[in-house]
């Protein structure tokens, strides 16, 4: 009795098709079953990079997409994150070697606010002052090339690893490096979202410097 | 039943601690929920509904609902217990995913999901093993 009650639940669910964002080619993601398709919005969807290229050796690296319109037998996604698979970026970790990574929040120019997690791996222990070196580095590319490109721009040259090798030319020469990846990218904040939060902070801060300039 | 025809893809959440498996077949978001089982729909006794015997009769229960409904084959999350407690998957872990394939679900990506602090409360004492 209840099976059936079920199965006819299951029925009047339709089966929405996923979209890629045009970034990645509007590729098929997968699909998902709703009984409305408000309730389709806000569902996330990971799959790998090798999967969307159909190319294997690029499994190390997962991305989530964030379904945000619907249509009528498909749904269409967002970038929302970039992440390196946990065992692989284990199998990257030695002993006697120093892992370097920084958290990076940038704003790009098309006003999405991006935080960008890049990991330097070295052939052997560095000093404390290398690390810094080579931290400093990561951070100052990561930022410039934030500066003049836009979210798209650069999910892409995350994706593709342009940034990474771009981090492994420079810091290179502070120290002999193994390995550069940028193991995460989240989205953290849409344009209208980081103008709502202007709008609210501008206020606040003017009154905060007035207040500090009389206290001195 | 909804349409089979098509090669439809689910996620097989398998949370396997040492006193009981846990399965659930979502879809590839997994926001739907397509089919659940865990240890104690298949064995009498508690100490039973971790056992890989119960993995797997519940494993093939799963696949035939999920089939059901157009799901060729699955990808695998697995996890264990994680957070203060042991990081490894029980014994039913691998159990389900050999119950899965042998019940002829595709087998895709194989994930280890245990969620790992990123430090945070101290644990019991005689934890991290």
């Amino acid at each position: 009795m209840s099976e059936r009650s079920v199965s006819r639940q299951k029925q009047e669910k339709r089966w929405y098709t996923l979209m890629a964002p045009e970034q990645f080619d509007r590729e098929e993601l997968g699909e998902t079953p709703a009984d409305e398709p408000d309730k389709v919005l806000g569902r996330t969807i990971e799959t790998t990079l090798g999967d969307l290229r159909n190319d294997a050796s690029e499994n190390n690296t997962k991305l989530t997409f964030k379904v945000n319109e619907v249509a009528s037998d498909s749904a269409y996604t967002e970038f929302v994150k970039h992440e390196l698979t946990r065992d692989y970026l284990r199998s990257l970790v030695r002993r006697g070697s120093s892992k370097i990574q920084a958290y990076i929040t940038v704003l790009t120019t098309d006003d999405y606010r991006v935080q960008i997690q890049p990991v330097a791996l070295t052939t052997k222990s560095a000093d404390e002052s290398q690390e810094k070196a080579i931290r400093r580095t990561m951070i100052d590319i990561v930022e410039e090339s934030a500066q003049d490109r836009t979210y798209a721009d650069l999910v892409d040259s995350v994706v593709e690893g342009r940034l990474s090798s771009a981090i492994y030319n420079e810091a290179k020469t502070i120290y002999p490096l193994r390995r550069v990846e940028i193991q995460k990218l989240t989205l953290e904040a849409r344009p209208e979202e980081v103008a709502a939060e202007e709008e609210t902070s501008v206020d606040v801060d003017e009154d905060e410097v007035a207040v500090d300039e009389t206290a001195d | 039943m909804s349409e089979t025809q098509e090669d439809k893809w689910g996620v097989a959440h398998v949370h396997a601690s040492f006193n009981n498996t846990i399965i659930t077949i979502t879809d590839e978001t997994g926001a739907e929920t397509l089919a659940k089982s865990s240890g104690g729909t298949v064995v009498k006794q508690n100490r039973d509904e971790a056992s890989p015997y119960a993995a797997m009769q519940m494993a093939e229960v799963v696949a035939e609902k999920a089939k059901a409904q157009g799901v060729e084959g699955v990808h695998v999350r697995v996890r264990g217990p994680g957070g203060n407690q042991q990081t490894n998957p029980g014994p039913g872990a691998q159990a389900t995913i050999r119950a899965l394939a042998r019940a002829g679900l595709e087998i895709g990506r194989i994930e280890d999901v245990t969620p790992i602090p990123h430090d945070g409360t101290r644990g019991p004492k005689n934890a991290g093993f």
